[in-house]
C-alpha cells in the first residue's frame, strides 16, 4: 500500500473530523431518568401525585421508603419525619413522656433545656415551611392560568383539581397551627412568594393565626364531605376541627380567647353526624385502626406502602423494650425508647376521679419497670406505655413487623367531645348537660360500661377545669396534644406544676424537676434560621 | 467563517519562517553512546544531527544518514541523563563517527516531562510539577496506581485505604472542595478518565485498579494550577498524568517478573479480653447497670478478631513482550493478581492485558499510537459488619453452635434475642457473600503529524474511550441472628457501567522566532468529551430461601420487599485550549495558557467558564553573573497565577426536577394507594467552583545536579464552593439548597531535596536520598448565601453510635470538617475524664455536651507531611527504604466511643464487648462528643523496606527482591490505624496489614 497516497485524504479527514466537532458547543443534556419542572404535568395523575405528596409530608421523611431521599437534611433521616418530630415535641417535655436516647438534641426535649440549636427543634421549624413550601408549589403549579396553558386538563380533572387545591391548603393551614402553636410568630410563606425569593418577612403570631382561621373557614366548603374515597383526607369536619383547636388555644395565640367558637366548630364536628365514638378504645391505636368510626383527620402509615422509621413505626417500636416482648405488638423489635414520667402514671392511679375500672392504661406495661425516671438512660426507670400497636383489633398483626400499618389519629371525635366540654367550661356557652353527657360517653368506653352502667361517670360537680387536663391526659395520652394542654392551663412553664426531670439537666441525676422560665412556652427559631433570614427576630428568653 | 479562514492563513503566513532548502550532498554520522559512568552501552538514546535523528541500539550504536554537509553538532539525550553533545564536520559522501558519553543525572533538566496536551523539557518548565519514574515508585504488593508515588512528591498526600484494592484518595495541595470530588483528574495516555463521581463503579474498590502499576512508564503531577490550568474546569485539584510503557527500540523481548507475598495484620481494636470481660459483667459495683447480665456470660473465652483475620497470600505474574519494527514499536503485556485481605473474606483479583503500539508514518512526519489496556477486577468484601461484631461480641461466648441452641440453624453460636444485639462474625462471614466484578477498559488512538510543508507545526487528534461495566453481589441469608431480628435476608444485585469518550485535537508550532529572540511554543485546540452511565439495581429482603444465593432472585415473604429502579447519567464537557510558551535565551520563560469550558452541569447562564493562567521563570543558573559558579548547576526561580475549576459533581443540580417516590413511600389517597411526585430545592444558576491559585517556587541544583530540588510557596483561593446551605425558611423545597456558597483558602510551602549522597560505582556504595516536606493550612473563609447572610455552623460526617451524631463541622475561619466536640473535664486529682462534664465555651463545668460547649477542635488533615527515601546500591546489591511522617493529624476513634461505655453489657438484648477505653474513663453511658475519643495521630512510618539484588543469567538481566510494606509505625494514636481514611474516623476501618513480598524479574 502507497501510504503517500493516503495522506491527502488523511489530511483531509483529520480536518474535517476537527471542524466538525469543534462546531459542537452545545452543553445542554436533559436529565433521562428524572422528571423536570418542564414535563412532570405532561402526565395528569402528578396533580393527584403531588397532592399525596403533600399528605405524605406528614408521614415519610423522603421519597424512598423507609429512607433514603429525604427531604430536610441535616439531621439523621428516621428522626426527620414531621409526626416523630412533632410527638417529641409535644410529649417529651411534658408530664407524660421521656426518652432515654442519647441522640444529639433528644435529651434536652426531656427537659425543656433547649437551645436555639438543638437539633430537634430545628428539624421541626424546617419539616413545617417543607410542608407549605410543597403546598404552595402545588398551588402556584394548578392556577387556572397553568391548567389552561398545559392544554391536557379535562373538564373533570379541572374540578377535582379545585377540590384538591381547598386540600392543600388545609394542609398548609395545618403546618401553620403547628407553627404558631410552637414557635410564635413566624414568615407567612403563600402562593405568591417565589421560589428562590429573598427571605420572607417575620408575620405576628397573631396575623398568622387569623391568617390560618381566614383560609380555613374560605376553603371548609369546598373540602369534601366525609365518605367514599375520603379517608386520610381533609374533610370538612377535619377543616371544623382544626380551627376548633385553633379556637380552644385562641387566648395563648393572640391574647384574646374565642371559646364560643371553639364550642360551635366542635359542635359542627360532633353535629356532622359522620363519626362515632368507637365501641374500643384500644382499636384507635390498633394496626386496623382505619376502620374506626371516630377518626376525622389520620396520618396514614401503611407496613407496606407507607413506610418510615419515624411517625407510628417510631411510636410503636419505641414504646417497646424492657422485658417487653416485640411480637406482641405484632412489630419484629424493640427499640427501647419512650415510657411515662411517673406523673403520666398517675393520671389513673391517684386521681381523685379515677376509678379503678378505668381501662385506658390497660396497655401499660409494669413487669420490671420502675415507677420513678431515676436513670433517664434506663427504659426500666418509667412505666412502659405501648399505646400504638401493629396487631389488629381482631388479634391478628399488621402487615409488615417492622412498619407497622396503624394510622396517627390526629383528630379523633373523642377530643372533639372534651373541647365542647372545657370550651363549655370556660364560657364559651352551650349547656352543662351537653358537656357532661360527652364527658361520661368518652368514659362509659372507658370504663367499658354495659349500657345503663355508669360506673366511671363523673357527677356536674366534677367536670371543672383541672379534671378535663387530666381527663384529656387520660384519653389522649401520647396523642401530641399534652404540651398545647399544659400552656393552655399555665402550668407548662414555672413551678406550680413539676414533674420529672422537668427543668433538670439531662445528664443530672435529680430527677425531681425544678421550675422553667415561661419563655419556654415557644420554642426558639433556629440558629441557622436567623442567620439565613435577617428579616426574623428571636422569642424572648432565647 | 471567511473571517476564520483569514485568521487561520494569517496565522499560518507569520509561521511561514523556516527557509526551504536547496538540495544539498549529505554525508553520514555514526558512533556509540555510553554512560559516563559504567561505561556500558546505552539504547534507546535520542541522537540528533539537526533535523535528522537516530536512536541508539541495544549496543549503543546509532546510524544518521543524509545529513547535509557542513559543521554542526551531534546531540543526544535520554532521560535519566544529562544531554551531550559533540562537534562534528560532514563532508558529502562520507561517513564521520562521534562517540558520545552519558551522565546520569538525578533530577534530568533536559528530561521530556509530559504536561496536558503535549510534552515539555524539565528544565524549560514553569510551573510545580513532579515526575515520577519507575526508578522511584514504591514497589512490593501494589494494587492501585496511586501507591507507586506515595510519600514521593512534597504536597501530594495518598489518602491509605489499608483493604486490597481500596479506594485510595489522593490530595494536592490539600482539599479545594467539600461536596465535589477533591481527587485530582487523571489523564491516562491522554485520556482524562473518570474516578470519584465518574469512575467510581465498584464501592469501596480504587477505579484506577484496572491499570497495572507494571504498565506504567511515568506519572507526572501537575501541582500548580498554572501548570494544570490547560485541563481548566477539571483542573483544580490538580492533575496526574499517567504515561504507559512504550516498546522499546530492539529486537522481540519477553519480560515476566513474579511475586509472592504474605500479609499479616498489625493492629486490631483494643476490646476487653474474656476475663476482663467478665469482672465487667459480673463484678464491678461501683456502676449502676440496669440490668444484671451475669445469667448470659458464657464460659468461652474467644478472641473475635483472632477468628475473622488471617495470614493473607497474594501473588502477581506480569508477561510483557516488547520490540520493533521498521518503523513501529509495539508492547504487549499480561498481568495477573490474586492478593488476599487480612480479614477473611476480603479479596481482589485482577487479570489485566495492555497493548501499546507506535507506528512512525509518511517519513517520520506522522506517529500513529495506540494505547489500549483492560482488566478484569473480582473483588470480595467480607459480607455483613463482620469488623464491628468482632469488637461488640462478647468474648465469652463460643463461635460454634453445634446443637443450635440458639435456634438458627447455622451451626453458629448467637445471641437468641429480640432486641438490639451483636452478631457472631464467623457466621456472617462464612454464610453472607459480597462480591463485585469490574470490567473496565481504556484506550486510545492518537495520531501526531508533522505538516510536511512546515516541519515545526504539527497536528495532533486523539480519540479514546473509557468503559466499565462494574456489577456488585450482595448476598445476606435469612437466618443470621441479626436477619433473623431485622430485615430477615438481604439480596442486593447491581451492575452498572459507563461509556466515556473523548475527542482531542490540537495544533502545536514550536520553533524559534525569526523575527525576535527567543523560541515559542504554541498550541491551540479542542475537546469534545460525553459520559453515559447507567445504574440499575435490584434489592430484596424478607427472602423465602436462601438457596439461592446471588443467583436468582428468590420470592419474598412481605409486601415492598422487592425493589428496584435506574438511574441514568449523561454529561458532556466542550473546551477550547490554547497555550503559548515562550523561551528567550534559556533564561527568561513565559507560559500562557487559557481554557473555555462549557458543561452540562451547568444552567445556560453558566455554562461556559474561562480559565487563564500565566507562569514565568528565570533561569538565574543561566545568567552570566552564575555561569561560572560551578557549583550552582541549576537555579530557576518561578512565579505563577492561574485560575481553575472544579465540576466533578453530580449531574442534573441545575434542573428542578421531581423525584417519584419508590413503592414504600406512597400514600393511600383516599383508600386509594398513589406513588408522590416531589419538587427538588434547585439553584438554576449553580456554576462550577473556582479556585485562584498563586505559586512562587525556586527550582535549584547544585555540584552539577548531585544536589537538587524545589522550594514552593502557594496560596490556593476557592471560591463559590459548592455544598448544601440553608436557606430562609419557606424559600425553597428543603432545608437545604445545594449551591455556590461557600469560599476557602489553602495555602503551604514545599521543600523537596534529592542528593547523591555517595556516588559509588560497581562494588562502591553508592547513596540516594530523597526528602520531601509539605505544609498545608486549610481554611474555610467564608460562607455566604446569595442574600448576603453567612452561615457559620453544619455538622458533617455522621459517626456510628446513636442516631445522626455528626462530628464533624463546616465553620468559618476553621479547615473543613473540623472535629466538633465538647471538651471532655477531667477531675483535676484523679486526672480521669467525668463523665458528661465538659468544659463549656465559657469555660465552666457543663453537665451536657450541647450548644454551649461544642466547638471545632484540630481536623483530620496533617499540618506537615514528611518523605523521605533512600537507596543505596553495593556491587549487585540493591537497599531502600522509604519513611513518612505526619504531624498534627487528628483521629477520632469511633471504636473506642461507640463501645467503650459500661452500658453496653446491660443494655440491648445482650451484653455486647467494649473498648478498653471503658477501663479509663468509666463511662457508663456514651460520649460520643467528648474530645477524649479525639487523638492526635501524628505518626512515622516505614512504608518500605526493599532489598534486591541483580545479576545476568545467560546474558540477560535478572533481578531478585525482597520488600516489606509497613514495616513500623510509632504513634501515640490508640486505635487501630492513625492514616483512618480522609476524614480521620477511625470507625471499623480495615486494618493496616505489614506485608512480605519477594519477587524476580527476568529478562528472554
Amino acid at each position: 500500500m502507497n501510504l503517500r497516497a493516503l495522506k491527502g485524504p488523511a489530511v483531509a479527514a483529520a480536518a474535517l473530523l476537527f471542524m466538525v466537532a469543534a462546531g459542537c458547543t452545545d452543553t445542554t443534556v436533559q436529565p433521562k431518568s428524572t422528571v423536570t419542572g418542564a414535563n412532570i404535568f405532561n402526565d395528569p395523575s402528578s396533580y393527584q401525585e403531588f397532592l399525596a405528596r403533600v399528605y405524605a409530608g406528614l408521614a415519610v421523611s423522603g421519597q424512598q421508603g423507609p429512607a433514603g431521599a429525604p427531604d430536610i437534611q441535616g439531621i439523621d433521616e428516621g428522626f426527620s419525619q414531621y409526626l416523630r418530630l412533632y410527638w417529641e415535641c409535644e410529649e417529651l417535655p411534658t408530664d407524660e413522656a421521656i426518652i432515654g436516647w442519647n441522640d444529639v438534641g433528644l435529651p434536652e426535649m426531656n427537659t425543656q433545656t433547649w437551645t436555639a440549636a438543638s437539633t430537634m427543634v430545628v428539624a421541626m421549624y424546617y419539616r413545617i415551611y417543607v410542608q407549605a413550601e410543597m403546598a404552595n408549589e402545588f398551588l402556584r403549579q394548578t392556577t387556572a392560568d397553568a391548567l389552561a396553558g398545559r392544554g391536557n386538563v379535562s373538564p373533570t380533572l379541572k374540578a377535582q383539581i379545585q377540590q384538591y387545591r381547598a386540600e392543600a391548603r388545609f394542609l398548609r393551614a395545618l403546618s401553620y397551627w403547628n407553627g404558631i402553636d410552637l414557635f410564635g410568630s413566624i414568615p407567612l410563606v403563600t402562593e405568591n412568594d417565589p421560589v428562590g425569593g429573598p427571605p420572607p418577612k417575620q408575620a405576628t403570631r397573631v396575623d398568622l393565626y387569623n391568617y390560618v382561621v381566614s383560609e380555613l373557614n374560605a376553603i371548609k366548603d369546598s373540602l369534601p364531605l366525609p365518605g367514599a374515597g375520603t379517608y386520610g383526607r381533609a374533610t370538612q369536619p377535619a377543616a371544623e376541627m382544626l380551627l376548633a383547636e385553633l379556637y380552644l388555644n385562641a387566648g395563648v395565640y393572640t391574647g384574646t380567647p374565642d371559646y364560643a367558637n371553639a364550642l360551635t366548630a366542635a359542635e359542627a364536628v360532633i353535629g356532622s353526624g359522620y363519626y362515632s365514638i368507637d365501641p374500643s378504645y384500644r382499636h384507635l391505636f390498633e394496626a386496623d385502626n382505619n376502620t374506626s368510626p371516630e377518626i376525622i383527620f389520620p396520618i396514614e402509615q401503611d407496613g407496606n406502602v407507607t413506610q418510615t422509621w419515624g411517625g407510628v413505626t417510631f411510636l410503636s417500636h419505641g414504646g417497646c423494650g424492657g422485658s417487653m416482648s416485640a411480637s406482641d405488638y405484632g412489630i419484629d423489635y424493640c427499640w427501647g425508647g419512650q415510657r411515662l414520667k411517673a406523673q403520666a402514671d398517675s393520671f389513673y392511679i391517684t386521681t381523685a376521679d379515677h376509678a379503678a375500672g378505668d381501662l385506658r392504661n390497660s396497655y401499660f406495661y409494669y413487669t420490671g419497670q420502675n415507677l420513678a425516671n431515676t436513670t433517664r438512660g434506663n427504659f426500666q426507670d418509667g412505666i412502659a406505655a405501648p399505646k400504638f400497636s401493629n396487631k389488629t383489633s381482631t388479634g391478628g398483626t399488621g402487615s409488615n413487623a417492622t412498619f407497622v400499618d396503624t394510622d396517627f389519629p390526629l383528630f379523633r371525635l373523642g377530643e372533639a367531645y372534651l373541647i365542647y366540654a372545657e370550651a363549655f367550661l370556660r364560657g364559651g356557652g352551650g349547656t352543662q348537660a351537653q358537656a357532661l353527657t360527652y364527658v361520661n360517653d368518652l368514659r362509659a368506653r372507658a370504663y367499658n360500661d354495659a349500657v345503663g352502667d355508669s360506673t366511671g361517670y363523673i357527677t356536674a360537680a366534677q367536670l371543672t377545669l383541672p379534671f378535663i387536663l387530666a381527663e384529656r391526659g387520660r384519653e389522649l395520652l401520647w396523642e401530641a396534644h399534652r404540651r398545647t394542654d399544659l400552656i393552655r392551663y399555665g402550668l407548662f412553664t414555672g413551678g406550680t406544676y413539676l414533674w420529672e426531670w422537668k427543668g433538670e439537666n439531662p445528664n443530672g441525676t435529680n430527677a425531681a424537676g425544678i421550675a422553667t422560665d415561661a419563655h419556654f412556652d415557644l420554642y426558639p427559631l433556629p440558629q441557622s434560621e436567623l442567620i439565613a433570614n435577617p428579616n426574623l427576630t428571636q422569642n424572648l428568653g432565647y | 467563517m471567511k473571517r476564520a479562514r483569514f485568521i487561520i492563513g494569517a496565522l499560518l503566513g507569520a509561521f511561514w519562517l523556516v527557509p526551504l532548502q536547496a538540495q544539498q550532498t549529505t554525508g553520514t554520522v555514526r558512533g556509540r553512546v555510553t554512560d559516563a559512568a559504567t561505561e556500558q552501552a546505552l539504547t534507546g538514546v535520542v541522537v540528533s544531527v539537526g533535523n535528522h535523528r537516530a536512536v541508539s541500539s541495544t549496543d549503543g550504536r546509532y546510524v544518521i544518514t543524509d545529513v547535509p554537509e557542513g559543521t554542526d553538532s551531534v546531540r543526544a539525550r535520554m532521560i535519566g541523563y544529562a544531554p551531550a553533545s559533540a562537534p562534528v564536520t560532514v563532508a558529502a559522501g562520507e561517513t564521520a563517527v562521534v562517540d558520545l558519553t552519558l551522565t546520569q543525572r538525578a533530577v534530568e533538566l533536559s528530561a521530556i516531562v509530559a504536561v496536558g496536551y503535549g510534552e515539555q523539557r524539565a528544565g524549560d518548565i514553569t510551573g510545580a510539577v513532579a515526575n515520577i519514574t519507575p526508578e522511584q515508585f514504591n514497589t512490593g504488593r501494589i494494587i492501585s496506581p496511586q501507591q507507586l508515588i506515595e510519600s514521593k512528591i512534597a504536597g501530594v498526600q495518598v489518602v491509605d485505604n489499608n483493604a486490597p484494592g481500596g479506594g485510595l484518595a489522593v490530595r494536592i495541595r490539600g482539599a479545594t472542595s467539600v461536596n465535589a470530588s477533591s481527587d485530582p483528574l487523571y489523564v491516562i495516555d491522554g485520556m482524562p478518565v473518570g474516578t470519584g463521581a465518574g469512575g467510581g463503579l465498584s464501592a469501596g474498590r480504587d477505579p484506577l485498579n484496572f491499570l497495572n502499576p507494571d504498565d506504567i512508564a511515568s506519572i507526572t503531577v501537575l501541582k500548580d494550577a498554572s501548570a494544570a490550568a490547560i485541563y481548566g474546569a477539571n483542573a483544580a485539584n490538580g492533575v496526574v498524568i499517567i504515561t504507559t510503557k512504550k516498546g522499546g527500540r530492539h529486537g522481540p523481548q519477553i519480560e515476566y517478573s513474579v511475586s509472592a507475598s504474605s500479609s499479616s495484620i498489625t493492629r486490631v481494636p483494643s476490646v476487653l479480653s474474656a476475663a476482663q470481660f467478665r469482672t465487667a459483667v459480673t463484678h464491678d459495683d461501683s456502676i449502676t447497670l440496669t440490668l444484671n447480665r451475669a445469667a448470659m456470660l458464657g464460659s468461652a473465652s474467644t478472641d473475635w478478631f483472632n477468628m475473622v483475620d488471617r495470614t493473607a497470600y497474594g501473588q502477581q505474574h506480569d508477561l510483557v513482550v516488547s520490540g520493533s519494527g521498521e518503523s513501529s514499536t509495539y508492547r504487549v503485556s499480561a498481568g495477573y493478581l490474586n492478593e488476599q485481605g487480612v480479614i477473611r473474606g476480603s479479596g481482589t483479583e485482577r487479570l489485566s492485558l495492555g497493548v501499546n503500539y507506535d507506528q512512525h508514518l509518511l517519513n517520520d512526519n506522522l506517529d500513529v499510537k495506540l494505547n489500549a489496556r483492560g482488566a478484569r477486577t473480582y473483588d470480595t468484601f467480607q459480607a455483613g459488619d463482620v469488623l464491628g461484631n468482632a469488637v461488640s461480641m462478647a468474648p465469652t461466648q463460643p463461635v460454634y453452635d453445634p446443637n443450635n441452641t440458639t435456634g438458627f440453624g447455622t451451626g453458629y453460636w448467637d445471641w437468641n434475642t429480640t432486641a438490639a444485639s451483636a452478631s457472631n462474625p464467623v457466621a456472617s462471614l462464612n454464610l453472607a457473600t459480597d462480591h463485585g466484578t469490574t470490567y473496565r477498559s481504556v484506550g486510545n488512538l492518537e495520531a501526531d503529524y508533522h505538516l510536511p510543508f512546515l516541519h515545526a507545526l504539527r497536528a495532533n487528534v486523539n480519540v479514546g474511550y473509557d468503559v466499565t461495566q462494574a456489577d456488585r453481589q450482595t448476598f445476606i441469608p435469612n437466618n443470621l441472628a441479626g436477619q433473623t431480628r431485622q430485615g430477615h435476608g438481604q439480596l442486593s444485585l447491581a451492575n452498572n457501567s459507563q461509556a466515556n469518550t473523548v475527542l482531542a485535537a490540537y495544533l502545536n508550532y514550536a520553533a524559534p522566532l525569526g523575527f525576535v529572540p527567543g523560541r515559542v511554543d504554541v498550541t491551540g485546540g479542542y475537546s469534545y468529551s460525553q459520559s453515559h452511565a447507567e445504574y440499575p439495581y435490584l434489592s430484596e429482603n424478607n427472602l423465602a430461601s436462601n438457596l439461592l444465593g446471588t443467583n436468582g432472585v428468590p420470592s419474598c415473604t412481605a409486601g415492598g420487599c422487592l425493589q428496584n429502579g435506574k438511574t441514568v447519567n449523561d454529561s458532556k464537557l466542550i473546551s477550547f485550549f490554547g497555550r503559548l510558551n515562550y523561551n528567550l535565551l534559556d533564561r527568561y520563560l513565559v507560559a500562557l495558557s487559557v481554557r473555555r469550558d462549557g458543561s452540562s452541569r451547568f444552567g445556560p447562564n453558566n455554562a461556559w467558564g474561562v480559565f487563564p493562567s500565566v507562569a514565568v521563570a528565570w533561569r538565574l543558573s543561566q545568567e552570566s553573573f552564575l555561569r561560572d559558579v560551578r557549583q550552582i548547576s541549576d537555579l530557576k526561580l518561578r512565579a505563577s497565577y492561574a485560575e481553575t475549576g472544579n465540576q466533578n459533581f453530580a449531574d442534573y443540580s441545575q434542573y428542578p426536577t421531581y423525584t417519584y417516590s419508590n413503592p414504600q413511600a406512597q400514600y393511600q389517597f383516599g383508600g386509594v394507594t398513589v406513588p408522590t411526585i416531589r419538587p427538588s430545592s434547585v439553584d438554576p444558576n449553580i456554576k462550577w467552583e473556582q479556585t485562584n491559585s498563586y505559586d512562587i517556587g525556586l527550582d535549584y541544583g547544585l555540584f552539577n545536579q548531585r544536589i537538587s530540588g524545589a522550594i514552593d510557596w502557594y496560596n490556593k483561593k476557592t471560591s463559590d464552593l459548592i455544598f448544601p446551605y440553608t436557606p430562609a425558611a419557606g424559600t425553597n423545597f428543603s432545608n437545604r439548597v445545594t449551591t455556590n456558597i461557600g469560599a476557602m483558602k489553602n495555602t503551604g510551602i514545599e521543600l523537596s531535596l534529592s542528593a547523591r549522597v555517595l556516588q559509588g560505582t560497581g562494588n562502591h556504595l553508592s547513596w540516594t536520598a530523597d526528602f520531601t516536606a509539605s505544609h498545608n493550612t486549610n481554611t474555610l473563609t467564608s460562607i455566604s448565601a446569595a442574600g448576603g447572610a453567612t452561615t457559620t455552623t453544619d455538622p458533617t460526617s455522621g459517626v456510628s453510635g446513636g442516631v445522626g451524631t455528626y462530628i464533624q463541622v463546616l465553620q468559618t475561619g476553621q479547615p473543613i470538617h473540623a472535629f466538633y466536640v465538647c471538651e471532655q473535664y477531667f477531675d483535676p486529682t484523679t486526672h480521669k475524664p467525668v463523665e458528661g462534664e465538659y468544659v463549656s465555651l465559657a469555660d465552666t463545668i457543663a453537665h451536657a455536651c450541647d450548644a454551649q460547649s461544642l466547638r471545632p477542635d484540630h481536623n483530620p488533615a496533617p499540618n506537615w507531611i514528611f518523605g523521605h527515601t533512600s537507596s543505596f546500591t553495593y556491587g549487585n546489591f540493591d537497599l531502600s527504604f522509604t519513611l513518612r511522617a505526619y504531624l498534627g493529624n487528628y483521629v477520632y476513634n469511633n471504636v473506642a466511643s461507640s463501645n467503650g461505655f459500661y452500658q453496653a453489657v446491660s443494655n440491648g438484648g445482650s451484653p455486647s464487648n467494649m473498648s478498653t477505653s471503658v477501663l479509663q474513663t468509666g463511662f457508663v453511658v456514651p460520649q460520643y462528643l467528648s474530645s477524649f475519643y479525639l487523638e492526635n495521630g501524628s505518626f512515622l512510618r516505614m512504608d518500605n523496606l526493599t532489598l534486591g539484588y541483580s545479576f545476568n543469567y545467560r546474558g540477560q538481566p535478572m533481578r531478585a527482591y525482597l520488600t516489606v510494606q509497613n514495616v513500623f509505625t510509632i504513634t501515640g494514636y490508640s486505635g487501630v490505624d492513625p492514616t483512618a481514611g480522609l476524614n480521620g474516623i477511625d470507625n471499623n476501618i480495615y486494618p493496616r496489614s505489614r506485608t512480605v513480598t519477594g519477587g524476580l524479574s527476568i529478562r528472554l
